[in-house]
């Protein structure tokens, strides 16, 4: 397949086609993304049309990637209650194609199995390399440079490719080869202790990733920028978007009380730096809660009315803006003693009727079964070969020009290795046979694999 | 050094956090951003701290002064009817018109995407609301915490017996902002490949829905097997030495789980553990038990060390673990410095500040790095655009003292 003039390649007979109207149609990347911010990156250049391919091993498991283990013992799978785990609670043949982690971020994404330490299989990644146009990663710098995946190298087979880079530290500087999760990482960057709860011991604070958010936009944004880079230039790029660098900006006001003031918050909970009321109120029912807030006297003054009382917003104590933050706590027992007895949903509904802030903390079900959610088809229904048939998110925003649906299920490990091999890489039927005899062609992961 | 985005044009009406914070990614690759700002006030963010040396003023908010790096300030009421031609005008040549008003404002204004697209049919429009353009809660009001508390994973974040927390600060804003900057690069490139504009739906509520910290992936794991999964304490999701563990100098996060509990091990010097009964296997370390059992070897050893110590060890025996930092502890951390990830960014009103650096880094052949420009003044760029749009001398005094500039 050659480059058309603007870039693009003529994918026809890509397993995963687009629909002629996507912005990355006839653009190949290549994905040795692991763990949820760099797939979660890649998620986004499949969604909107780029031919992504995973880049795979039988014989070997990337920890937390297809689940935390190859074929998981029923007792670990059991033990935790995450809400991430197997269909049915069941890992069943291939619990590498039933986790729902993987299978949120994998649609529209093709895989390719590959043994990267053998001669063979570095053979065949140079030809794939040299057939694409983008290549991202979130490893270690060390991982990557055992298999000789250098932007030295890689640029020297393709001098057109795009590569991003989004381990959580970079691949230069002390912490290249510092290996965390984004939990980890935020931990560094002063993320859970700022919201831990106020008057606990911070260990009993949550543990988000929103650091993963933020890296995995950022190495799709960078891409973008990449391609933009090479349609001026005639040349490709090495873009670093560390997932640290990615989200140390999402502390940005923090950073500055630091730089201009020398402040250090911790432990801030709900709490807003000025603004009260604005919490979680507990209401009626098994952990039903409701977050208000209000950002002015008018409004603070509805939510007395919609509360039976009215004469609140008079009491000298929460009359304006000071005052209501100077006694927040009182305050808060205030509309506590209100909500306990209020449904959440209702109250919710009350309030933004007059224009109060209010949003219930919903749960799951409560997603699931959302009327704004369900009028704009935020759900998809999908089927899946191993996994069956349910309803994935989709995305965040809509273009209304370009419509969006999800064009494949979660790829399975192998699913289109013939397709990359013969068709991309330009293996002969011999070859091929080749490849499955050596042991890197494949569906299952090898028996020995944990 | 060729920036991505030079030439490109972005009219930003955003304001507050999300929208300035798309509008200064994209300046940060290299566009154009002419933010357009209400006379008198300007952006109400700048009117929210933290506050230089806590004194309020409008050039002083430290959170204005950091989202709105390489833009230019022009002053301007669109709902006059001369300032609504003027952003007719600057349309003309512009590539993006991004904004975060209610849904109704802007085509009320005379300004929706019909109008818009009729003017510069390849123009992207990216609208950023709290709930989209449509739908039954279209028009409902929200901030940080009651949004990301309906969309986000607040109910699975904290601690089982507290109460559900939300993420710090305006982080949620920021999210919705890179996911609209990400929104409308996809929707230049389709504008420039197939001439075709976009009118493109930022829902804060659907971001959150489909974020990856931890609310995408249980929304379709509760289609799995319709579990509702209650909070729990960092990293506990994992069980074995997963949690905040106090040191001798501060606190330590880790995570282990079954799986990846022998590194762990091996580096707290306890590897004989992996050969007895009850810790072999994974399905015997998956034993409800043997993560409070595992505490009583690790946790003395966390208290003998430093969280440098600590961090330098899991680094060495491949152990998931980071030092429960400050802010303070985060801008002296050597890894940020030595990759000079902080800027230093001067500023008539502040001096000179350290700001936080690129989210991505450009290896430019050249070995080139791209500077930023400091906030704009309130309305310090409001003639040089008129200019450029040919609006000069008379004209100018005359849209100052009818207030539309």
């Amino acid at each position: 397949m050659t480059a058309t003039e603007n870039g693009r390649r003529d994918m026809t007979g890509s397993p995963v086609p687009g629909t002629g109207k996507l912005p990355l149609e006839g653009l190949r990347i290549l994905d040795i993304t692991v763990v949820w911010a760099g797939p979660y990156g890649t998620m986004h250049l499949a969604d909107w049309g780029a031919e992504v391919i995973r880049i795979e091993s039988i014989k070997h498991f990337a920890t937390s990637t297809r689940g935390q283990m190859a074929r998981p013992p029923l007792e670990f799978v059991r033990l935790r209650n995450t809400g991430m785990g197997y269909v049915d609670d069941d890992p069943g043949e291939r619990p590498w194609n039933r986790q729902a982690i993987f299978n949120t971020h994998a649609r529209n994404k093709l895989s390719v199995t590959m043994d990267l330490a053998s001669p063979e299989g570095q053979e065949a990644l140079e030809r794939l390399v040299a057939q694409a146009d983008g290549f991202l990663e979130n490893n270690v710098a060390i991982s990557m440079e055992r298999f000789g995946i250098t932007w030295e190298r890689l640029s020297a087979i393709n001098p057109r490719l795009i590569m991003v880079r989004m381990p959580a530290f970079g691949i230069e500087g002390p912490y290249k080869n510092y290996r965390t999760w984004g939990n980890h990482m935020e931990a560094l960057a002063g993320h859970p202790l700022l919201r831990a709860y106020p008057d606990e011991d911070p260990a009993r604070g949550p543990s988000g990733v929103p650091s993963d958010a933020a890296g995995g936009v950022g190495g799709a944004l960078a891409f973008i920028m990449g391609l933009r880079h090479r349609n001026k230039t005639g040349k490709g790029i090495l873009i670093e978007a560390p997932t640290a660098e990615n989200f140390v900006p999402f502390l940005g006001d923090f950073v500055m009380d630091y730089s201009m003031n020398g402040r250090v918050y911790t432990q801030l909970g709900n709490g807003h730096l000025f603004l009260a009321p604005h919490n979680v109120y507990r209401c009626a029912g098994e952990e039903r809660w409701l977050t208000i807030a209000c950002r002015s006297d008018a409004e603070f003054r509805k939510l007395c009315q919609v509360m039976g009382e009215p004469n609140l917003a008079d009491d000298p104590r929460f009359a304006d803006s000071l005052s209501r933050y100077q006694n927040r706590r009182a305050l808060d027992e205030a509309i506590s003693r209100w909500t306990i007895e209020q449904d959440a949903r209702e109250t919710m509904h009350r309030l933004q009727a007059v224009g109060v802030p209010a949003g219930m903390v919903m749960d799951e079900s409560d997603v699931h079964a959302d009327p704004h959610v369900a009028e704009r088809n935020f759900f998809q229904e999908v089927t899946h070969p191993e996994a069956g048939t349910h309803k994935n998110p989709t995305i965040g925003f809509k273009l209304q020009n370009t419509p969006y649906e999800i064009r494949r299920h979660a790829v399975m490990l192998g699913q289109d290795n013939e397709y990359v091999y013969k068709d991309v890489m330009g293996y002969s039927d011999q070859e091929y046979q080749k490849f499955i005899d050596m042991g890197h062609v494949g569906m299952d992961y090898d028996p020995d694999v944990a | 050094m060729f920036m991505p985005l030079e030439g490109v044009r972005v009219i930003d009406l955003t304001h507050y956090t999300a929208g300035p914070y798309a509008t200064r990614i994209l300046g940060d690759y290299g566009a154009d951003i002419i933010k357009i700002e209400r006379p008198g006030g300007g952006d109400p963010a700048r009117r929210i701290g933290p506050f230089y040396h806590d004194e309020p003023d409008l050039e002083k908010s430290g959170l204005f002064l950091f989202l709105n790096t390489n833009k230019r300030s022009v002053t301007l009421d669109f709902k006059t009817e001369k300032g609504k031609q003027i952003i007719k005008e600057l349309v003309k040549g512009a590539d993006i018109l991004i904004e975060s008003f209610p849904p109704d404002v802007m085509p009320n204004a005379g300004l929706g995407y019909e109008e818009l697209s009729q003017i510069n049919p390849q123009l992207v429009v990216t609208s950023i609301s709290n709930f989209g353009k449509t739908g039954p809660y279209k028009d409902w009001v929200g901030l940080d915490l009651t949004l990301y508390a309906m969309g986000g994973n607040m109910w699975g974040s904290g601690d089982p017996e507290l109460e559900p927390l939300k993420t710090a600060g305006r982080m949620a804003s920021f999210h919705v902002g890179y996911a609209a900057a990400l929104a409308s690069a996809l929707g230049l490139t389709n504008a420039e490949l197939r001439g075709q504009g976009e009118n493109i739906d930022v829902s804060y509520f659907e971001v959150t829905l489909q974020s990856i910290d931890g609310r995408m992936q249980k929304l379709l794991g509760y289609q799995y097997n319709n579990q509702v999964p209650m909070r729990v304490s960092p990293g506990a999701s994992l069980g074995l030495g997963s949690g905040i563990y106090p040191c001798l100098d501060g606190m330590f996060m880790t995570t282990a789980g079954a799986a990846q509990f022998p590194n762990m091990a091996r580096m707290v010097g306890a590897e004989d553990i992996l050969t007895q009964p009850g810790w072999d296997t994974v399905a015997a370390r998956s034993r409800p038990e043997a993560a409070e059992e595992w505490e009583a070897t690790l946790i003395p050893w966390m208290l003998e060390r430093t969280t440098k110590e600590v961090q330098r060890a899991c680094m060495e025996f491949g152990v998931l673990g980071g030092p429960v930092n400050t802010i303070e502890n985060l801008m002296n951390d050597e890894d940020f410095d030595a990759r000079g990830f902080w800027q230093t960014i001067d500023h008539p009103a502040t001096g000179p500040l350290i700001y936080p650096g690129f989210n991505s880094r450009i290896h430019f052949e050249d070995g080139e790095r791209p500077a930023r420009r400091r906030a704009p003044l309130l309305g310090e760029h409001t003639a040089e655009i008129l200019k450029e749009i040919g609006i000069e001398g008379e004209e100018v005094s005359l849209l100052r003292s009818e207030g539309v500039i």
